[in-house]
């Protein structure tokens, strides 16, 4: 009832009243008061029907103000939960991210030396050196939970189209088991290596093949990706969360394709890192085999170059026994004490001599080097004057320099003493101004330097004859090699003179060195220690 | 994580960590960190707490091998807790040494069946160990995914009292809501009750959430247990569709969706006070009843809750404030943090243990976990952050 037909009410009341008492026999007094009283009440009840109506009137503006703040609650709670959506995608995409930032930097640090005998290292060593199969086991629970996936299962694909599984996250063995088996008869693995971008199954009415994986991971999505790298075992990886409806996200697939290639990458660099060590390993092996038969090779040419000394040295000792008599014999017959000799005999008497010479120098030279070679001798270090050594020389050679007109100079440079063995040391500078008075055409010039350098003692013999072609020159120093010289073809020679300078000389601790080029000349130099160690030198 | 912090030892106490993806490997490298940190004592007990995605038993093998003979309590978690903030995957250890407190540990199971009697076993248990010595607290892990912790809390004051400190978590399972792990010496448990008696020590607490109301008061009409099966006379679930609106609706039985709401819980009102009693939604029931985290008593006031990452912050420095009023030194700090904590927090979750570690202070050692509750006496909440620490 509205407060307008309460308010019609009172007042028909009221008049109804006021006229019963008027018509009501009573002194007017009384009348007068009782229609005081009655309009007494009656404002009273007006004034408590209008206090009504303001306290109904608040407390409806109260409910609709309750509602509007419970609206607005609900507004709030929906973006509050919108946003708390938002915010836990964005957290879960930096997650993924930087999960794939670490499992890339673990990735590209991996590739220094490793032993590929070892085991699946520490997650916090920092460094993967892993064999390609092992890489499919880098699946850890926390790279799975990064990407939003509460399961993961990878593995590598078989030539046979089956699965073996290097990790399961989240899956029992027997599930994994039953989930490989679906993967293998309904033809997805081959779909995924033969289009390995992520896919993602989800319920679909349409789709029984969809239900059967859901089924089988207890899930409602999946994203299954190929691994297909370019070398090493192909693979799969899936993944999958419980619900499929709030958290699934549409960059998902594409971060799990780039874990996907990621490890793709990985694969491929460890199998082609372990190719390379491989070939590494196998060159190792052959340089070392091919080291040893060297050594064994190095071993048996010693033992027959020894062998080669000892016979050089008893056949030249018994060559030289009857060599001497030879020469002693052809010499008396020269002297013509058995009598005079027709000028053929005496030219064939020469022959005798000057080939029996030659061969005596040979067997000589050879029984030196046969000597030093076998250790048989010490060289001495004893103080030899450089000033005399250097008079004995233009004695023994000027009378040669001036027959051929070439220009014969020695220069010590201050060089006074040489330390070595002064029955040797001598036959170096003999042989080496032979030589070059042997290869120096007439009107040459032929000089002998000494100087000090760097605590040695440098001394060279310089020519301005034929020279030798630079092929040459490293086997000028093996026995009986004789440079293509015309002059050889003319000249007799042992072939055994550089030979034997140069065994002096590393016995001296020296060093030396020949350079030619032909028409301009030969310079042959050679090194002794100014202060050689004490130890007496043996050449073997 | 740097996990630069977890070097942080005051003689008795270390701190072990290892986030190995093997669970043999990390549960021997935490302990074996926390084992030689400790250089002039060899631990003597300790509490683990580490990711349930672990291989339980081979962790504990692997805990067991660095420690032997050591008192291990603990639990799995829904992401673990170091000095230098919070760490996923890993397993987490504080060891102690023999410095003069008593310890004593208690095992109880069958929780899901029997939770008061499964309380009482662990305290009893423990109280046997403890040999009447005079005790300080006692420090309990259960299990977040069984109901009727509130009877488990009973259960243990009927062997210790009422006036006993009692503090602990709900163990959780990194949000999977499938299985959670106690740990009792070198066994990984589901619904059960650990427990650990200390003694000769002080210990200090602080149980904060920072949770506003923002739902219009309902009346709970009908509820059993942690079951809440009606509001203002309709199905719990019409409150959660009538604020959360149709489209969440479609997901309200997948685990997603109770993720989401770990950040919204339900606030029971106090009838004294103004103080929220706060309960997660743990599954949706096809009868359009919700199964809570905690006790809903009928006949009383509930309030969809709302947080903020300000309030939840001075929260948690509230909490560790009360934690140390009574103490006049720490030893170390375990914190028991809600998995809705760390889920309305987000990326700001290392800020939280930051703000506890100044008040603590930075040399005081500190692991945690998050927890699908939080318990002190026998109060229950969710959503909160318990500070206990354990000092002079």
């Amino acid at each position: 009832m509205t407060n307008i037909s309460v308010r019609t009410i009172l007042l028909l009341t009221a008049s109804v009243i006021v006229v019963a008492i008027l018509t009501i026999e009573l002194d007017w007094m009384i009348k007068l008061l009782a229609i005081l009283v009655l309009l007494g009440s009656m404002t009273y009840v007006t004034l408590a029907l209008d206090a009504r109506q303001g306290q109904v009137k608040e407390l409806s503006q109260l409910r609709t103000t309750c509602e509007q703040l419970d609206q607005q609650a609900k507004r709030i709670i929906r973006s509050d939960l919108e946003l708390h959506r938002t915010q836990e995608a964005l957290d879960r995409k930096v997650a993924s991210l930087l999960a794939l930032h670490a499992l890339s930097q673990r990735f590209s640090l991996g590739h220094g030396p490793r032993d590929p005998r070892r085991g699946i290292p520490s997650e916090g060593e920092g460094r993967v050196n892993l064999h390609p199969e092992d890489l499919y086991g880098q699946l850890t629970p926390s790279l799975v939970s990064s990407f939003g996936f509460s399961k993961g299962l990878s593995g590598v694909c078989q030539s046979t189209g089956r699965v073996s599984w290097k990790t399961l996250v989240g899956v029992s063995e027997h599930e994994a088991q039953q989930i490989e088996e679906y993967l293998h008869t309904s033809g997805l693995i081959s779909q995924a290596l033969a289009n390995p971008m992520p896919r993602a199954v989800t319920p679909d009415q349409t789709n029984p093949s969809a239900a059967t994986l859901l089924a089988l991971f207890q899930s409602r999505c999946v994203v299954l990706a190929g691994i297909k790298p370019s070398a090493g075992p192909s693979g799969c990886l899936l993944l999958a969360r419980e619900d499929a409806g709030l958290s699934s996200e549409e960059g998902d697939q594409d971060l799990v394709g780039i874990l996907a290639d990621q490890l793709a990458i990985a694969i491929e660099s460890s199998a082609l890192y372990e190719e390379a060590w491989n070939a590494r390993q196998g060159l190792e092996r052959t340089v070392q085999e091919r080291t040893r038969e060297l050594e064994a090779a190095n071993a048996q040419l010693t033992r027959l170059n020894k062998a080669k000394s000892d016979f050089v040295s008893a056949v030249s000792h018994e060559l030289r026994t009857p060599l001497s008599a030879v020469k002693g014999y052809a010499s008396l017959l020269s002297t013509g004490q058995f009598g005079s000799l027709q000028p053929a005999q005496k030219e064939r008497l020469s022959k005798i001599e000057k080939h029996a010479d030659l061969l005596t120098d040979l067997i000589n030279n050879l029984l030196d080097i046969a000597r030093i070679e076998s250790g048989r001798v010490t060289m001495e270090s004893r103080p030899i004057t450089v000033k005399d050594l250097l008079a004995h020389l233009a004695e023994l050679f000027k009378p040669q320099a001036d027959a051929k007109h070439l220009t014969l100079s020695m220069d010590a440079d201050g060089v006074d003493q040489l330390l070595g063995d002064p029955k040797h040391l001598p036959r170096v500078l003999i042989n080496l101004l032979s030589n070059a008075v042997k290869y120096t055409p007439e009107g040459g010039a032929i000089r002998l330097s000494m100087s000090r350098h760097n605590g040695q003692i440098v001394t060279s013999v310089k020519d301005t004859g034929a020279g030798i072609d630079p092929s040459e020159v490293p086997k000028l120093f093996q026995e009986f090699y004789r440079a293509a010289h015309p002059i050889n073809e003319q000249v007799k020679g042992t072939g055994l003179g550089l030979t034997l300078v140069k065994r002096i000389i590393e016995a001296h601790q020296g060093t030396i060195q020949l350079q030619s080029e032909i028409g301009k000349g030969t310079t042959v130099t050679f090194t002794l220690p100014e202060h050689p160690s004490t130890t007496p030198q043996k050449v073997g | 994580m740097g996990s630069t912090h977890v070097g942080i030892a005051n003689g008795t106490v270390a701190l072990g960590w290892s986030n190995h993806p093997n669970a043999l490997t990390a549960g021997e490298t935490a302990g074996r960190m926390a084992s030689h940190r400790m250089t002039d004592h060899r631990p003597r007990w300790a509490v683990v707490f580490a990711s349930s995605w672990f291989d339980q038993p081979k962790l504990l093998e692997g805990l067991h091998r660095a420690l032997p003979d050591v008192i291990l309590v603990g639990g799995s978690s829904a992401g673990e807790i170091l000095p230098d903030g919070p760490t996923s995957h890993s397993c987490v250890v504080l060891a102690v040494g023999d410095d003069g407190m008593e310890v004593a540990s208690g095992l109880g199971v069958g929780a899901d069946r029997d939770p008061r009697l499964a309380g009482h076993e662990a305290a009893l248990q423990a109280l046997k160990r403890f040999q009447g010595k005079s005790r300080s607290g006692f420090l309990l892990f259960g299990d977040g995914l069984v109901g009727g912790y509130t009877e488990t809390l009973h259960g243990v004051q009927e062997v210790l009292g009422t006036q006993s400190v009692v503090a602990g978590g709900l163990m959780a399972d990194d949000l999977r809501f499938t299985q959670t792990y106690q740990y009792a010496d070198d066994q990984a448990l589901s619904r059960s009750v650990v427990g650990l008696l200390l003694g000769s020590c002080a210990i200090g607490m602080g149980l904060e959430h920072g949770f506003e109301p923002i739902s219009r008061p309902l009346r709970v009409t009908a509820a059993h247990a942690n079951i809440l099966q009606q509001l203002d006379g309709h199905p719990a679930m019409d409150v959660y569709e009538e604020y959360f609106g149709d489209e969440v609706m479609e997901h309200v039985h997948e685990k997603s969706f109770t993720r989401q709401l770990i950040a919204y819980p339900l606030g029971i009102q106090g009838e004294t006070t103004d103080a929220f009693l706060l309960r997660n939604v743990r599954e949706f029931s096809a009868d359009g009843s919700v199964v809570c985290t905690g006790e809903i008593p009928e006949g009383a006031t509930v309030r969809l809750m709302i947080g903020s990452k300000e309030l939840a912050l001075e929260a948690a420095s509230r909490a560790a404030q009360t934690a140390l009023r009574s103490l006049a030194s720490v030893r170390f700090v375990l914190l028991f943090d809600s998995a809705s904590r760390r889920a309305l927090l987000g990326s700001d979750a290392a800020r939280e243990i930051q703000q506890i570690r100044h008040i603590i202070g930075l040399s005081t050692p500190l692991i945690g976990c998050y927890t699908y509750g939080e318990h002190v006496l026998s109060t229950m909440q969710t959503g909160a952050a318990l500070v206990i620490a354990v000092g002079e």
